[in-house]
């Protein structure tokens, strides 16, 4: 082991000592650090070869509590400090301004609180100041400007609280500024841009106002800009188009207007989020050329006009979410050339006509949402080709004829909700093939036929809900089988004969809707049963429930 | 630096080329990278930015 010799380190070890009894708990962690005399051997401790100082300190991850010494100012050597991820508490000792040396400083991933010490500025070599994930308040200071080779200013998920200081944005060093998740309060300067060398811009999730500034295409060095979840007005600056980000994160304002066409010439755009605005009227076609975008979001708008066939020559896309809009017209065929498409959903617009059956090609389909449309027709013969989906919502629309059985083929699904549309015919029995299926819902059609027995393969399923059709027909006893079933609901349909006595195994039922059918004989009286109100079993003029309550004694289900 | 590398002086952007920027190694072309921000509730994408790929190693466009 090193011993030391009379340099600068001297003192080092007993620093190191008092910075171990701020930590309170560190027993364990940092057992070896014992007041010996080789310190520079002591766990996350590194040492300069010549004169044994103390430059670095890695204690991450190390579950330590307690506090950070003030005694750490005393390690003038000290350049490389990571403490990030433990359970620190307290607030950052003012004394952190006297480790000049320091150019590196992680604190993140810990509890520390109170406000930003002014003295950071002092460090004039820190070059990466992390200071994420903490409870820190009070104002970022503006005299961190006058830290000459900061180029990670990292601050996000704190509570910081006011403006962010201008003299931040007069920069050329900075390369990364990450100021999300906090309560920063008034404008988005147009001083941003004098951040020459900077990459990464993010003030997602604070409470920033005022406007998009009318220069922001100047910053030309920016590659991801995130001022997503603020209170951000007015319209989006054509001047927007100079960027050359490849992500735009312009989510969760208040932004109003169109969007503008010039996007459109934004090729180096892998993600494009405009969703949750007040954006109104159409989605330009022009975007179709950002050939090279996987992520696509303009939902919750107030988009107008038709879903631009040229979205189809995306040919990158993987995301595409147009949901809660005022979408008319049909959805375009050409669609059906995103064969890397992941999540399609289009629900909640006006949109008719029928689904293409060119959406069967997007093999990568994982999510198609359609959910409150004017949409009709039948669901398209190639569906089953869709092998990935895992997610399938038609629910609230027109649609009509009767449900392939090729349905039963998509055997990753999770979700398969048809209701509120006008489904006929039988319910296909493969559908109990669908291993996986945790929701069905067929409710408020015009099925006809049986309950499938063979939904009792439904290994997985929670809900099922064929509520308000004109099933006939026995319940099936395998039903019984369903043991993380907990909600069944068969409410409004024609269903005959007696209540399978099985569905007492149905151990994690809590739900239960049978009323208005036919159902003849006596409401099982077994186990569980009894926790059903008398609502489930209302409507059925020929069964005989028994009140749970002895004083009431024997009533019709009427 | 990258309005520069493009040569254009209108509106728009283009992916880096990644011509010669992977050192020598073959071939060298644009990827999305995701950024984690740390941190994300509720989970959500994480903001991608253009590297330059070679075999497994990245390099700045």
């Amino acid at each position: 082991s090193v011993s030391a010799g009379g340099g600068e380190g001297d003192g080092d070890g007993q620093t190191l000592m008092a910075v171990k009894a701020g930590f309170g708990n560190a027993a364990n962690a940092l057992a070896d650090w014992d007041g010996g005399r080789d310190h520079c051997a002591w766990r996350g401790v590194a040492c300069d070869a010549a004169s044994f100082a103390v430059v670095g300190l890695n204690l991450s991850n190390l579950n330590l509590g307690g506090e950070i010494s003030p005694a750490i100012g005393q390690l003038k050597s000290l350049q490389f400090v990571d403490l990030k991820l433990n359970k620190l508490t307290g607030q950052i000792p003012d004394e952190i301004g006297d480790c000049v040396s320091l150019k590196y400083l992680d604190l993140s991933g810990n509890l520390l609180y109170g406000d930003i010490p002014f003295s950071i500025s002092k460090l004039k070599q820190l070059e990466d100041l992390i200071l994420k994930n903490n409870q820190l308040t009070g104002p970022i200071p503006s005299t961190l400007s006058q830290i000459p080779n900061l180029k990670t200013l990292d601050l996000a998920q704190n509570k910081l609280t006011g403006d962010i200081p201008r003299l931040i944005y007069w920069n050329e060093v900075l390369q990364y500024l990450g100021l999300r998740g906090n309560s920063l309060t008034g404008t988005l300067s147009p001083d941003m841009c004098q951040l020459t060398g900077l990459w990464y811009f993010d003030v997602r999730g604070n409470n920033l106002t005022g406007t998009i500034p009318e220069g922001i295409g100047n910053c030309t060095s920016f590659e991801i800009l995130d001022i997503s979840y603020n209170q951000i007005s007015g319209e989006i600056p054509y001047n927007i188009g100079y960027l050359q980000v490849a992500t735009l994160s312009l989510q969760g304002n208040r932004l109003i207007g169109k969007i503008p066409e010039v996007i459109g010439l934004m090729q180096a755009l892998a993600v494009l989020d405009l969703s949750e605005n007040e954006l109104v009227g159409p989605i330009p076609p022009i975007l179709g050329n950002l050939s090279y975008t996987g992520k696509l979001y303009l939902h919750g708008n107030k988009l107008t006009g038709h879903i631009p066939p040229e979205l189809g020559n995306m040919s990158k896309l993987s995301y595409l979410q147009l949901n809660d809009n005022e979408l008319v017209g049909t959805i375009p065929a050409e669609l059906g050339k995103l064969t890397e498409l992941f999540e399609l959903n289009l629900a909640n617009n006006n949109l008719e006509g029928h689904i293409p059956a060119n959406i069967s090609s997007c093999s990568a389909l994982n999510k198609f949402n359609v959910y409150g449309n004017r949409l009709n027709g039948s669901i398209p013969a190639g569906f089953q080709e869709l092998e990935s989906l895992t997610y399938l919502n038609l629910s609230s629309n027109n649609f009509k004829g009767q449900i392939p059985s090729e349905l039963g083929h998509i055997v990753n699904l999770d979700t398969l909700d048809l209701s509120y549309n006008e489904f006929s015919g039988p319910v296909p029995p493969t559908i109990g093939d669908l291993e996986h299926l945790l929701e069905l819902n067929l409710s408020k059609n015009h099925l006809t036929g049986s309950v499938p027995a063979e939904f009792g393969n439904l290994r997985s399923v929670q809900v099922i809900d064929i509520s308000s059709n004109n099933l006939t027909g026995y319940l099936p006893e395998e039903l019984g089988q369903l043991q993380n079933l907990d909600s069944l609901i068969l409410n409004n349909n024609n269903l005959v004969g007696e209540i399978p006595a099985q569905l007492a195994n149905c151990f994690s039922l809590i739900t239960l809707n049978l009323s208005y059918n036919n159902f003849t004989g006596h409401v099982p009286s077994a186990k569980n049963f009894s926790k059903f109100p008398m609502e489930s079993f209302v409507g059925n003029p020929m069964l005989h429930v028994y009140c749970q309550d002895s004083s009431c004694g024997h009533s019709h289900g009427t | 630096p990258a309005a520069a590398r493009r040569g254009l002086v209108g509106p728009g952007s283009s992916p880096p080329t990644c011509r010669s920027r992977c050192g020598g190694c073959h071939p060298c072309r644009p990827v999305h990278v995701a950024i984690q921000p740390g941190r994300s509730f509720p989970l959500e994408y994480y903001p991608e930015a253009w590297r330059c790929k070679c075999g497994n190693k990245l390099f700045m466009p």
